[in-house]
């Protein structure tokens, strides 16, 4: 009898073992998963969906859309914030099309511009991710606050630059190149994206500073006791972060054809949800390429579908809201599990 | 050095400098930028003026002081901007709406439109509230969520249109009505005040709210319950950036899911986090804060006096709010070294 008891104990404690194991696998893939059901619920409502052109245009939003959560989880990761990456898309875009057209005007060849253009752009960029590495690091302040600073600073610089206009004169060479370029028939953004994301992948999971990044997100007392130079990896991070930002402002006036002021507008947001979506925890220390790209693809597959099955626009932007709110519910429940 | 480490805590003890220390630089530019106004441009003290830079503040400290009261409690309100559109918009249109079935009766209408409007920036902050307190998520990504959604309604319903049919006695008789020369929202504004610096010195809820925001555990530990007292914070939040809401709707005459916005949101942290609140939660005076957003609005009308290009207010708007909590962290340090 004792036996009997054993076995069926020890049935009762596999099925159930089983079946938190099936619960856990099914909250780890519930993104995936409704990624695809996402898909085909679109797809049944309107079979364009899954059209060859459809999926390169999403592949394409989600180009853009992956730098700026990449850019963003990097500095999630430390338990940061960049509430001005997109102001500092605006400033980029604004700064290298002013740089590009002032190129054209004193009749550079086209590889000076474009020099010029990335110099100015990636310039600025550095300039935006310095100064709220020095001030989150070195002054102590809180993200938030200090990259709502460079928010407003950031806004203004692209403002003024332009004189609030969009700027004129990127030369056709930059648009060729940035949007219209494709490699094997895959755009430019699609090819950047991917091997940006390959080689962050690299550095986070391979290098001294991308395993710190995300000691200092778990741990940050821990971090500086086990002698790690916090303040200067803080500042590359927030440098790397707008360097990526910039990166996709580059990618962005190239397929705009000019320097917009406002490009920047949601995007701080925009990526930041992305990044939460995918599983980027904003307590630190946990996310990464993946689940900045998954997050991405989701909120682009989203927006485009209800695009398609012409949902309207201010009913989306209360769905992202939900979706935004849902998926840390989600991603709650998968830290609870471990 | 070890001398001006001594002297540091004898100075603590003088009576004058507990509010001096509390007060920080504040009062210092606030007094700054009054005389070199004065003497820049006479326009400045002239009563029209001094009228509109009183109304804005009113606008601005009510909904400054739910964000503070939430921050204080160690949370994070994204989502009042959105609440100031939708309770305009909400308002307006019940007061349309009332106004078509039954006509003439003010006093009904206005009633049922204050209702309305007060009524989904409740509801708004409390689910907010509820996310934060029973799911768990942080009130940084719940609120951008619910700032999504709740900006998608305003817009819904209205399809960015300005609402009109408001009774005249709401618009001529209240919102832009004086007294004793001054404009209504004002003395509201003074009303939240004094109502605010009651709750939080007086109530068990205020003093619970500092005691959450300043540590979790050990107001668990002494028996708070964390739940109600978390969504009572957000829910308050909502109510008051409704009532500016309102207030704006009254003063302007119309409905308009552009009141708010990301701009009043960003401000109201701004004035919250010069205001001396702190963003780690348990610090921070809501009159102290009055006094941050008055600076914040006379700044930007000095601006606007001065022909400063308002692409530059961004600018100057961000670098004073890095630098004040850059010397909020100093200080803080200072103190904790002794």
């Amino acid at each position: 009898m004792s036996d009997a008891e054993t076995s069926s104990d020890m049935a009762l404690g596999a099925t159930r073992e089983l079946r938190s194991a099936v619960r856990r696998s099914l909250v780890q893939a519930a993104l995936p998963i409704a990624l695809l059901m996402l898909l085909l619920g679109f797809a049944i409502v309107d079979v364009r969906v899954l059209s060859p052109a459809n999926l390169m245009n999403i592949a394409q939003q989600t180009g853009y859309l992956a730098l700026f959560a990449m850019a963003q989880t990097v500095v999630i990761l430390t338990r940061g914030f960049d509430l001005s990456l997109g102001p500092t898309v605006s400033a980029v875009s604004v700064g290298a099309a002013l740089a590009m057209a002032s190129g054209t005007s004193a009749h550079q060849g086209p590889s000076v511009i474009l020099l010029l253009g990335l110099g100015a752009g990636f310039v600025l960029g550095a300039a935006c991710g310095l100064f709220n590495g020095s001030v989150v690091a070195l002054l102590g302040v809180n993200p938030f606050v200090a990259t709502l600073g460079s928010y407003n600073i950031a806004i203004g610089i692209a403002t003024t630059i332009s004189g609030g206009r969009p700027v004129q004169g990127v030369p056709d060479v930059f648009t060729q190149l940035f949007y219209g370029g494709t490699l094997f028939g895959v755009p430019a953004v699609v090819i950047i994206a991917l091997i940006l994301g390959v080689i962050l992948h690299i550095v986070l999971t391979r290098s001294v500073f991308g395993r710190s990044l995300y000691l200092i997100g778990t741990n940050p007392r821990a971090a500086m006791v086990a002698g790690l130079p916090v303040k200067r990896i803080l500042v590359t991070t927030y440098l790397l972060c707008s360097g990526i930002a910039a990166l996709g402002a580059l990618m962005l006036t190239a397929r705009t054809g000019s320097g917009e002021p406002n490009l920047g507008g949601s995007l701080s947001l925009q990526a930041t949800a992305a990044a939460v979506i995918g599983g980027t925890s904003l307590a630190g220390g946990k996310g990464g390429v993946g689940t900045a790209v998954l997050g991405a693809l989701f909120v682009t597959i989203l927006s485009n579908g209800m695009n398609l099955v012409r949902i309207d626009g201010y009913v989306q932007m209360v769905v992202l809201g939900a979706i935004v709110i849902a998926g840390v519910v989600l991603d709650r429940a998968r830290l609870e599990q471990r | 050095m070890s001398s001006a480490v001594a002297a540091y805590p004898r100075l603590e003890r003088h009576p004058g400098f507990g509010l001096l220390g509390r007060l920080g630089i504040l009062p210092a530019l606030l007094l700054a930028v009054v005389i070199g106004m004065s003497a820049a441009d006479p326009h400045f003290y002239g009563p029209i003026n001094i009228l509109n830079i009183l109304r804005n503040t009113a606008f601005l400290t009510i909904v400054a002081f739910g964000q503070s009261l939430v921050i204080i409690g160690g949370g994070f309100d994204l989502s009042v901007g959105a609440i100031v559109a939708l309770a305009s918009v909400v308002a307006a249109k019940a007061m349309a709406g009332l106004g078509a079935s039954v006509p003439g009766q003010d006093a009904t209408i206005i009633a049922g439109g204050v209702a309305a409007g007060l009524g989904c920036g409740l509801a708004a902050g409390i689910v907010n509230g509820l996310c934060v307190a029973k799911l768990r998520v942080t009130g940084f990504v719940v609120t951008l969520g619910t700032m999504s959604a709740v900006t998608g309604l305003g817009l819904m319903l209205t399809n960015g249109i300005p609402v009109y049919g408001m009774p005249d006695s709401f618009v001529k008789g209240f919102g832009r009505a004086q007294l004793l020369g001054l404009p209504t929202a004002v003395y509201a504004a003074l009303l939240i005040l004094a109502l605010m610096i009651f709750v939080q010195r007086r109530t068990l809820f205020g003093r619970y709210n500092y005691a959450i925001g300043g540590n979790v555990e050990a107001a668990v530990v002494s028996g708070v319950s964390i739940g109600w007292h978390v969504i009572a914070a957000y829910a308050v939040s909502g109510l008051l950036a409704a009532a500016t809401g309102l207030l704006l709707t009254a003063q302007v005459g119309s409905g308009q899911a552009s009141f708010g916005g990301d701009r009043m949101m960003l401000q109201s942290i701004a004035a919250a986090v010069i205001g001396g609140v702190s963003l780690r939660g348990g610090v921070g005076r809501v009159e102290i804060v009055a006094i941050s957003a008055l600076f914040l609005s006379i700044l930007s009308n000095a601006v606007n006096l001065l022909h400063i290009d308002s692409r530059i207010q961004p600018i100057i708007l961000g670098l004073i709010m890095v630098v004040a909590v850059a010397l909020d962290e100093a200080s803080r340090r200072r103190k904790a070294r002794v």
